[in-house]
């Protein structure tokens, strides 16, 4: 009799757990969801769909958690924590419990599709050091030739975060007001953040960069370099490394430049947006400022590219006239369209093409960027001579606005 | 008022099931083999990402599905069920329900469940699941399994009446009943329960796959295995039940251990949280008594099945402790997600788990009258597997200390990759000790002397 008890009271515990620890918690979350999400999601569209099954399949949950905890070391890296709301059309969740590579759950908008497909294509030529597997058979034999499969995991990836970012700030306002929790610390810590994805790879447009170390360790550049950068820029640094084939625009031709200091720096902490060239915040500083000295160095053989004249005037009225709008007048790439571009416009003033360099720029545009070829509109003696110009721009280190 | 499992062979009437301990205990074996190989290929893709080329089948996903649910279904499946056609029908005095039925169990587990469940998650039908990663088809077939079960192994605890049940027998039960209970909160509601409600249910299932099918399964082996070959009862048949009735009602309700700092409403982790702070306690008095039942036998006694169980119990121990401290909220904080966590889970499936079935498979094949039993080769596969498991545990909890230091410094995520690599190295050489291991448990188990020239040799002596 008394194990008959007993055995009943094992169903009756075995009914609490799933009552205490499932069916309790998903009615709070249900009604979490209802009260905090906004009110009309957006859905996944179906290639979006197909992705997440694709993504399931392979496992990438086994890497890469999709919860950004509660703790302020996770939203250091990754950005809000995970409100119930987020995560309503995951059938099934993809959570995780190991993260060997970073968590996902903000990775949309952290990359462009065109460094995500390299990266799925051959990982180690976009991240060296990565251990991430190759997923080739996404592709027709090139990172710019997904197949369907791989065309939808990365429209799948690309739409992790998205509803938050979509839903904010009304969305926020709209979460932290339904979450009826100002004395629920935990609870707070979502609504903390300046920006819902903290991803230190996020290239943005601007930003402070901080002060570096002054003399940058060459030497440890150039591993950094090697371990970093190679994949894309190369091991010359002439933007022909093993992603560079997928990458659109292409990888930064680094020894064909001379940049000054504050522009790499800058370039490292804040990424190029709009290309796949990421940002390097999670960097400590000495790292960043050897990885400048290193750059530098990589544009070391100016010295046989100094055939520039200066002082050439037809060259500043070809600038005056065809340049102006994007570069600006002083050649800081701040012109009155260049906001509206999707990829800041050079600023010359900081960073001096080759000779080789800007003539090709000029005679065949920059793919996937909005300088577009300009042989039919100007002369090749124009072109000659704005090419001179623009390179007469350079400051180098010295205080901007010397002209 | 409750019965000591003997050490005499089993009544003739009840020989009908040899054929499948036999059956079984081999085919956990050879999927034993098959499923290491997917983890150490796993393993070694990390330090050799490029190591599989692009052959889909081989990548690191697939291959981790197919040996986690290989460790479970396969090798720990078919060695508990040997186990049980071992034990059922000396606990109970009466046999399994049918052979017939067996046989159907054992196709309907290896070729309906294992092979199938393989070949599809390697061709990429899955379900992105915690041990719950084979798809839905096969679940189905799991359930019908689990049905078939216990139709096969309860009915003769039963017919005798529970009032009579050794501890073993209540672990056998329990096990059976709740796994089909359990199975479904990780399999199914997930499918149907979205996001953060479907990762609470998946904790149930994470945290009850261990509970409430290998852990009562490994703990019935050693309850077993400790009196019938000391031939001495257990220390105290009250602590016994304690620790029993403890487990069954603390082991359910530690799934969202796996989830803290989640939005899961706090209530849910911290019951989580105490509950296996609880289950720490329970397993100090179950191990108390499994320890205190074994004094002067030496850790490492002669008999190499009750070696095994000892050193089971000890494992068990330690990783359950491991486990009370990892649900500990400032402890998760640091070690959730690291490498702690993968030594930790080989540290209960490999340590605690593994060395209970492969106690079990020795202790039964030594009483099997027509089973070969190398008892040489069975003690070198206790220590090379034991070596094995210390180094891969010792290592991978290392790992895991480096890594949540460094994520925790806000260095770079690579430089985390970059510095778990020795660690993985030494992870994936720990298995060349561990696979030997279970190469001897095989020559342990289809050499040497077949029972009866094993009687003679202990007659002349």
């Amino acid at each position: 009799m008394a194990y008959l008890v007993a055995s009943v009271a094992g169903v009756v515990f075995f009914a609490m757990s799933v009552v205490l620890l499932g069916v309790l918690p998903t009615r709070a979350l249900n009604a979490d969801m209802r009260a905090m999400g906004p009110a009309k999601l957006p859905t996944l569209t179906a290639s979006e769909q197909r992705g997440r099954i694709v993504y399931a399949r392979e496992g990438c949950a086994y890497c890469h958690t999709q919860q950004v905890r509660y703790v302020h070391a996770d939203m250091a890296r990754f950005g809000a924590p995970t409100l119930a709301w987020e995560t309503q059309f995951d059938f099934p969740q993809m959570w995780g419990t190991r993260r060997i590579g970073p968590d996902l759950a903000r990775e949309g908008g952290t990359r462009p599709d065109d460094w995500q497909f390299a990266h799925l294509y051959a990982p180690r030529t976009v991240v060296p050091l990565s251990v991430m597997p190759s997923y080739a058979s996404l592709f027709d034999g090139a990172a710019n030739q997904p197949t369907n499969d791989g065309r939808d995991l990365v429209a799948y990836l690309s739409t992790l975060g998205r509803a938050r970012e979509l839903a904010a700030p009304e969305g926020e306002a709209r979460a932290r007001e339904a979450c009826h929790c100002p004395d629920d610390e935990m609870a707070q810590m979502a609504f903390e953040m300046k920006e819902l994805n903290a991803h230190p790879a996020r290239a943005r447009r601007t930003g402070p960069v901080p002060a570096l170390p002054s003399a940058g360790d060459r030497a440890a550049g150039l591993q950094l370099y090697a371990n970093y950068c190679a994949g894309c820029h190369g091991a010359t640094g002439a933007g022909d490394g093993p992603a560079a084939a997928g990458l659109r625009p292409r990888p930064s031709n680094l020894s064909a430049h001379r940049y000054a200091t504050d522009r790499i720096a800058e370039t490292l902490w804040n990424g190029v947006a709009g290309t796949s060239m990421p940002a390097w915040r999670d960097q400590p500083l000495d790292r960043i400022a050897a990885l400048v000295a290193a750059v530098q160095s990589l544009g070391q053989n100016a010295s046989v590219d100094e055939a520039s004249r200066s002082g050439d005037d037809l060259g500043a009225r070809v600038y005056a006239a065809n340049c102006v709008q994007c570069h600006g007048e002083r050649g800081a790439g701040d012109g009155f369209s260049a906001a509206s571009l999707a990829i800041a416009p050079t600023n010359f003033l900081k960073q001096q093409p080759f000779q080789s360099v800007a003539l090709r720029a000029l005679t065949s545009g920059i793919d996937g960027t909005s300088m577009a070829p300009w042989t039919s509109r100007l002369s090749e003696a124009d072109i000659t001579a704005v090419v001179h110009y623009v390179r007469s721009l350079y400051t180098g280190d010295a205080k901007e606005g010397r002209r | 008022m409750n019965d000591t499992p003997s050490d005499t062979a089993r009544p003739a009437a009840l020989a009908i099931d040899t054929q499948l301990i036999r059956a079984h205990g081999l085919a956990a074996i050879v999927t034993l083999l098959i499923a290491a190989t997917f983890g150490i290929v796993a393993s070694l893709q990390l330090i050799d990402p490029g190591l599989t080329g692009d052959v889909t089948w081989l990548s690191w996903g697939r291959l981790r599905f197919a040996h986690t649910q290989g460790i479970m279904f396969a090798w720990l499946g078919n060695a508990f069920f040997a186990f049980l056609y071992h034990a059922v029908p000396i606990l109970t005095g009466r046999p399994v329900t049918s052979a017939r039925l067996g046989r159907w169990l054992f196709g309907l587990w290896n070729f309906a469940v294992i092979m199938p469940g393989w070949i599809l998650v390697l061709a990429g039908i899955s379900q992105p699941l915690e041990w719950a990663e084979f798809p839905l088809v096969v679940d189905a077939v799991v359930v019908i399994a689990l049905l078939l079960a216990i139709v096969q192994f309860l009915p003769p605890f039963f017919s005798r009446g529970i009032e009579h049940l050794y501890v073993s027998s209540w672990y056998i039960i329990g096990a059976l009943i709740f796994t089909a209970l359990a199975y479904p909160m990780g399999n199914l509601v997930p499918e149907l329960v979205p996001g953060a409600s479907g990762a609470a249910f998946s904790g149930l299932w994470i945290h009850d796959a261990v509970g409430l099918y290998v852990t009562p399964l490994a703990l019935a082996v050693i309850y077993f295995v400790i009196p019938a070959s000391t031939r001495r009862p257990i220390y105290s048949h009250f602590l016994s039940m304690l620790g029993f009735w403890l487990l069954f009602f603390l082991y359910p309700l530690n799934g969202t251990h796996h989830y803290v700092f989640s939005v899961i409403p706090m209530s849910a982790q911290l019951t989580a949280i105490a509950a296996s702070t609880l289950l720490g306690v329970d397993v100090v008095i179950v191990v108390a008594n499994l320890l205190l039942s074994v004094r002067g036998s030496g850790v490492f006694p002669r008999d190499a099945g009750l070696r095994f169980v000892i050193m089971s119990t000890i494992f068990y121990l330690i990783v359950s402790v491991q486990g009370s401290l990892q649900a500990q909220m400032s402890i998760n904080q640091a070690v959730h997600f690291t490498d702690w966590v993968i030594g930790h889970s080989h540290l209960a499936m490999l340590g605690f788990a593994s060395f209970a079935a492969a106690g079990g498979l020795a202790h039964a094949w030594q009483r099997l009258p027509i089973a070969r039993y190398n008892e040489r080769a069975i003690s070198w596969a206790f220590w090379l597997m034991l070596v094995g498991v210390l180094v891969m545990v010792i290592d991978l909890t290392a790992a895991g200390i480096v890594e949540s230091a460094l994520w925790r410094s806000g260095a770079p995520w690579l430089d985390s990759v970059v510095a778990a690599r020795p660690y993985w190295i030494v992870r994936s050489l720990s298995a060349i000790p561990i696979v030997a291991g279970f190469v001897a448990l095989w020559i342990g188990l289809t050499t040497g002397p077949d029972a009866d020239v094993r009687a003679r040799t202990t007659v002349a002596s």
